[in-house]
């Protein structure tokens, strides 16, 4: 029989195998990286490194905007902005749901002349302005807010994370939750009782489950 | 400083002892030139330095600008003389293609490889020069003060002045410029106008004559016709290529890039197909142009087949030295692609950037800015200047602001509790604008509803109603 006959080699050439040790050097790899405090040490403690992972890609499931999904993240952008040796790195948000206000971001301390704001015509051509921001290698953060995408995209979009060193996060409806992503980070925020409840619903080198905000 | 330069000059010599004779290619000589300005339409001077010029008379009606362009292989300073001569400055192409005699040898040897009949002189004087060359005296001579007598035979017709004024001189029996150059000149100013005075001031080289350097054409034009008709957009720009090369080195050859290119795609019987890309900056690197342009054709839906291709740049702009990278990291990106390339394929109203506004209405506190500035931000440590925000001690603004401000329902106040006193305290009030006709009163709060999210919601003063105008993301 061919198929038993076939060495490790061709097998191992064959595109549907998943090498686990290319899987642990790029994991490897990111842990490497610097990581982001996210400003809140209950989420921080739960995330490896200590906050958000740079050069990869983060999925929030969120349903309603205005939940604080963006407070996570700010503290953490204008940190990377502030710090920055040399050039400042950018920031781009592409097919945000309304208009960014630019007092708020600059009273978070965002520099502005440094974000960009993207507004494609379609959900593909979205991707690709992530795509192509994420693996420009000048963004620190790439935010992308989505309806829904196709796993597919997602993998293009963690590789040119990874590639271009940027945080790609990627805001989508709650419904994607069952669906497989290749996110090294999955966060699900819904609404609270008297707080918005934040889940970790994957963690790459780490555990998931609720997380603590404490009180904000 | 110092030591690096130095050792960076001396790379080659150094590598060898390294034991890697290629480890060090030599580096690409643009940068260097690239500090050189563009030609410009400026008046050349020639009486900075003793000038010497060659001037070239051609037979029929050449087409002056393309033989200047040989002209300027042997000097930067070529200038029109319509409508059939050339004037070169050959002073400082002396060093290079000298001697004098073997500076003209070379200059006419090109006219008459290309075929055609030019008859040239070399004096110090532009028009000097212009009319030996016209009156096919082969003067080559570089001695100003023998110039006045070397001019004396020449016949008045060289002087290419109108008939009338030639008319009368023959009238008065002078034949010859001598007969000319004897008359007294305040005479001669009255006689025939004080440009011929003026010109026999420059043949003599009393007086400078400013020329005009001739700048070659400003633009890259191009046309290409097919054989057979394209109709995939994949294969317009595999044609394109060879326009692109062109294009690209017709600017590094005026050491000029552009800013914008148009293209027009040709079709048999509809109207021609325009587009025209843009650039962030000024660039003339092809795989830049090609780049960009491969962007907007790949949302170009091709209404017909295209029969014929037109590529125009846009007005040649000098490089500046930034923009050329041949020392830079090759394969990153810069900013300035990146939202280039965003732009080519999405539009230019799509990509923006934000920014802050002194104003107290929430709604005017910012504007969209379609003009990115790219260098690095003014002010470093992130936070702008305190002059650019309305007020910073203010209440917390909302990440996200509702293009417009959402009336509240009867029942949405009394779910937010805006009623009661424990929903809401110690609001911020604005109150302005009432001399532009859109004044507010508001009072805002920013409330937390039960299930967790955070919103700014405001009391309009007069109507009492409320409206939610953000939210704290």
């Amino acid at each position: 029989m061919p198929r038993e006959s076939s060495s490790l080699a061709d097998l191992l050439a064959d595109a549907r195998v998943w090498k686990l040790k290319d899987a642990s050097a790029s994991h490897r790899l990111s842990s490497s990286r610097p990581v982001w405090s996210t400003g809140k040490s209950g989420l921080d403690a739960r995330l490896p490194g200590g906050g958000w992972p740079t050069a990869s890609l983060v999925e929030v499931l969120i349903d309603v905007n205005g939940l604080g999904e963006l407070q996570l993240f700010l503290p953490a952008l204008a940190e990377s902005q502030r710090r920055a040796d040399g050039e400042v790195p950018w920031l781009v948000w592409i097919a945000p749901p309304h208009e960014p206000y630019a007092p708020a971001l600059a009273q978070q301390g965002i520099e502005l002349g440094r974000l960009l704001v993207v507004r494609p015509p379609s959900a593909t051509e979205a991707l690709w302005a992530a795509e192509q921001a994420l693996r420009s290698g000048v963004c620190a953060a790439v935010f992308l807010w989505l309806k829904g995408t196709d796993d597919r995209w997602l993998r293009r979009l963690k590789l040119a994370a990874e590639e271009g060193g940027a945080l790609g996060v990627l805001f989508r409806p709650e419904r994607h939750r069952f669906e497989s992503s290749p996110a090294s980070l999955r966060l699900l925020m819904t609404q609270g009782e008297q707080q918005p409840r934040l889940e970790l619903l994957k963690v790459q080198g780490g555990r998931p489950g609720l997380v603590d905000l404490g009180a904000s | 400083m110092k030591a690096g330069q130095r050792r960076v000059q001396t790379a080659p010599q150094t590598a060898p002892q390294t034991g890697d004779l290629f480890a060090a290619p030599p580096p690409v000589i643009a940068p260097a030139a690239a500090t050189l300005p563009i030609p410009v339409l400026a008046p050349v001077s020639p009486r900075r330095r003793p000038s010497l010029w060659y001037a070239v008379v051609f037979a029929g009606a050449p087409d002056l600008p393309a033989l200047a362009l040989h002209a300027q292989q042997f000097t930067s300073c070529v200038s029109l003389a319509e409508p059939n001569a050339l004037l070169l400055e050959v002073q400082g192409s002396l060093r290079l293609f000298g001697p004098l005699v073997r500076l003209r040898e070379l200059l006419d040897a090109r006219w008459q490889a290309l075929g055609i009949r030019a008859q040239s002189a070399i004096a110090p004087s532009t028009l000097a020069a212009l009319w030996c060359a016209r009156a096919g005296e082969t003067l080559c001579s570089d001695d100003a003060a023998t110039l006045t007598g070397r001019l004396l035979a020449l016949p008045l017709i060289c002087t290419a002045w109108d008939e009338e004024r030639l008319q009368t001189l023959r009238s008065m029996g002078i034949q010859r410029l001598g007969d000319l150059l004897r008359l007294p000149r305040a005479g001669l100013a009255r006689r025939l106008g004080p440009q011929a005075v003026r010109d026999l001031d420059i043949a003599v080289g009393k007086q400078p004559e400013p020329r005009r350097a001739f700048m070659p054409r400003e633009r890259f034009r191009e046309r290409l016709d097919f054989e057979t008709e394209i109709e995939h957009v994949a294969y317009l720009e595999r044609a394109l290529e060879p326009v692109l090369e062109r294009c690209a080195r017709f600017l590094r050859r005026r050491q000029a890039g552009v800013q914008s290119l148009a293209l027009r795609l040709r079709h048999r019987v509809r109207q021609p197909t325009a587009l025209r890309v843009g650039f962030a900056s000024v660039t003339g690197e092809q795989p830049r142009l090609a780049e960009v342009l491969a962007q907007r054709l790949g949302r170009l839906e091709l209404p017909a087949a295209v029969r014929a291709i037109e590529l125009h740049s846009g007005t040649l702009q000098p490089l500046s030295a930034i923009s050329l990278d041949a020392f830079g990291g090759g394969g990153r990106d810069t900013a300035l692609q990146l939202i280039e390339r965003l732009r080519a394929r999405l539009g230019e109203q799509a990509v923006y950037g934000v920014t802050t506004q002194r104003e107290h209405r929430p709604e005017a506190a910012w504007r969209r800015v379609q003009q990115l500035s790219l260098t690095a931000p003014s002010a470093r440590g992130g936070v702008p200047s305190l002059e650019t925000l309305p007020s910073l001690e203010a209440m917390p603004r909302p990440v996200w602001l509702l293009a417009e401000p959402v009336l509240l329902s009867r029942r949405e106040v009394d779910e937010l509790r805006l009623e009661s006193d424990d929903g809401r305290r110690d609001p911020e009030r604005i109150e302005t604008g009432w001399w532009d006709g859109k004044g507010v009163a508001r009072d805002y709060y920013r409330i937390r509803p039960a299930h967790g999210a955070r919103l700014w919601v405001f009391q309009e003063r007069h109507t009492k109603s409320w409206y939610l105008h953000g939210m704290f993301a």
